[in-house]
């Protein structure tokens, strides 16, 4: 059914057309499209052309409107909106460059105690040393440090912007295992094959399929005793699905001891639940189960331009309708015409 | 005319905004600070991080105790064959250059005390160990291996990183500069 401005809108008795509610109504949604990148900004749909034609067909309506008003098309209130138009143009036009030129969105993780450069944020960002405690908790608060500019904390579950990015701190798995030979004394654990050699905490990277699940895993190493280390992580439901005996419903490391030619050590594999201990082929392990931040960066549009558009926007809503309802702006037609009459007159 | 104006000058600001933007997500700008990730050798420049941990008497140490000295900072462990090769180089450059205030401070990763007194004991060291059960300064030093060395200057600035064994030729080379006054 086709919109009729005379069938008893609000927006009628301020002059409001067809084209008018159309314009504005594609203005809002192109609006609304960019603003959920800001709501929920890892979506990779924003990357696509899909996304960006979208929004180049509300760009191209709102902007073709905007002109066609300038020139009067759409009467005194056209002409009035076309600084809403304008600031939904801007709003359109950070969402379109975040999708085209913004980086996809990309997980960092990292070990305790290291660093990682976040070249598309133009900052480092130190994740901070996590004994067993900390990783319990899961409370690892991440420092993004950026030259001339104040430190940022993100708190797992938070999230900062930094220039046309988000930087959300997310908590993953993680456990910090303890290793000791059968006197009881500490053994170093390595990790060949992680970028942090030295850490004791397992960020589980790699996703494994396993008893009818896919399981987070990663891979350590006792060089003083050689041995190899797989560790598999059970959350409660995985060992409550896997009806791990002894384990179901609790969550636990399922560890699988080699020796240093990748050769399973008879009696190497067991499970050990958060907080207790195992004697796995001559290595007692116990791991402290929790979770660790990553970061999840996306792009976003530009936060400037988005204040800048929706002041304009607002601003113009009010400038068009309420000024156009008090009547109190000069009109351009009778300032025009006088002029002329009394240029002909002298 | 006036009202022509205004709206020029709004396309015009917003056109700027637009180009902002763009310009925005090409390079973040700044850079990042402090030491990156990637190896021993990327945080050069960097502040050395201090943790507290154990010495062999079982009190407590750390790296900071040492401001105002050259340190270099050796991470080890004693089941690892090349630290046990270098370990006697080590020792020969501290009581070489202690006297110039030098500080070699060797850092036990991952093992227990006893271990590392074994070790310090049989290897008849004189230097300075700590015991870094929880392996904080090889994650905070990106070690990629044992053994790692790092020279930190006396205000507490890493000024190299080393991944592997060095010779006696190489430490003293890596510090020298440091104890003549130089940077």
């Amino acid at each position: 059914m086709p919109f009729d401005p005379s069938s008893g809108s609000g927006l009628r008795a301020t002059g409001a057309t067809a084209n008018t509610v159309l314009a504005l109504g594609t203005a809002a949604a192109g609006i609304l499209l960019v603003l959920a990148q800001d709501v929920t900004p890892a979506w990779a749909g924003y990357h696509t052309w899909q996304y960006s034609a979208a929004l180049g067909i509300a760009a191209v309506a709102v902007g073709g409107y905007a002109l066609g008003a300038r020139r009067g098309d759409d009467g005194e209130l056209g002409m009035r909106l076309t600084f809403a138009m304008t600031g939904a143009l801007v709003i359109i036009a950070a969402g379109i460059a975040s999708g085209l030129l913004g980086p996809d969105t990309e997980t960092v993780q990292r070990a305790p105690g290291t660093v990682a450069p976040l070249p598309d944020v133009g900052a480092a960002a130190f994740f901070p040393v996590a004994g067993p405690a900390s990783i319990a908790a899961g409370d690892a608060t991440v420092s993004l440090r950026r030259r001339s500019a104040p430190e940022l904390e993100i708190a797992p579950g938070g999230r900062q912007f930094v220039g046309a990015t988000v930087v959300e701190a997310v908590s993953k798995p993680a456990a910090y295992v303890e290793a000791r030979d059968q006197s009881g004394a500490h053994l170093t654990i390595t990790q060949p094959t992680n970028p942090s050699f030295l850490s004791p905490v397992l960020l589980f990277p790699q996703q494994v399929p396993l008893a009818n699940a896919v399981l987070p895993a990663d891979a350590f190493a006792t060089p003083a005793l050689h041995r190899q280390i797989k560790a598999f992580y059970f959350s409660k439901s995985a060992s409550a699905a896997a009806r791990t005996h002894g384990f179901a419903g609790r969550e636990a490391l399922l560890f699988a001891v080699d020796d240093d030619s990748g050769k399973l050590i008879p009696g190497g594999i067991g499970f050990a639940a958060n907080g207790q201990g195992v004697d796995l082929g001559g290595v007692r392990l116990r791991p402290t189960l929790g979770s660790y931040p990553a970061l999840v960066i996306s792009a976003v549009p530009y936060p400037p331009a988005l204040w800048l558009g929706a002041a304009l926007f607002l601003g113009g809503l009010g400038y068009g309708f309420v000024g156009n309802q008090l009547g109190g702006f000069p009109r351009k037609r009778p300032i025009f015409s006088q002029s002329s009459e009394q240029a002909s007159e002298n | 005319m006036p009202r022509n104006l205004v709206g020029y000058a709004v396309a015009l600001v917003a056109l700027a905004v637009v180009a902002w933007t763009v310009r925005s997500y090409f390079g973040a700008g700044g850079g990042p600070a402090g030491g990156l990730g990637g190896g021993p050798a990327m945080l050069a420049g960097a502040p050395a991080q201090s943790y507290e941990v154990k010495t062999l008497s079982g009190a407590s140490g750390s790296l900071q105790s040492y401001r105002g000295h050259v340190v270099l900072v050796n991470l080890w462990a004693s089941w690892c064959a090349p630290c046990r090769s270098e370990t006697p180089a080590l020792q020969e450059l501290y009581r070489r250059d202690r006297s110039r205030g030098l500080v070699v401070l060797g850092i036990d990763q991952g093992e227990s005390s006893a271990a590392a007194a074994a070790f310090a004991k049989e290897m008849n060291l004189s230097y300075p160990i700590l015991v870094d059960e929880d392996q904080q300064y090889g994650r905070a030093y990106a070690a990629v291996g044992l053994p790692t060395s790092l020279v930190v200057d006396p205000t507490g600035r890493i000024v190299r990183g080393i991944d592997g064994e060095l010779t006696l030729a190489q430490m003293q080379a890596a510090v020298e500069p440091l104890l003549s006054g130089g940077s």
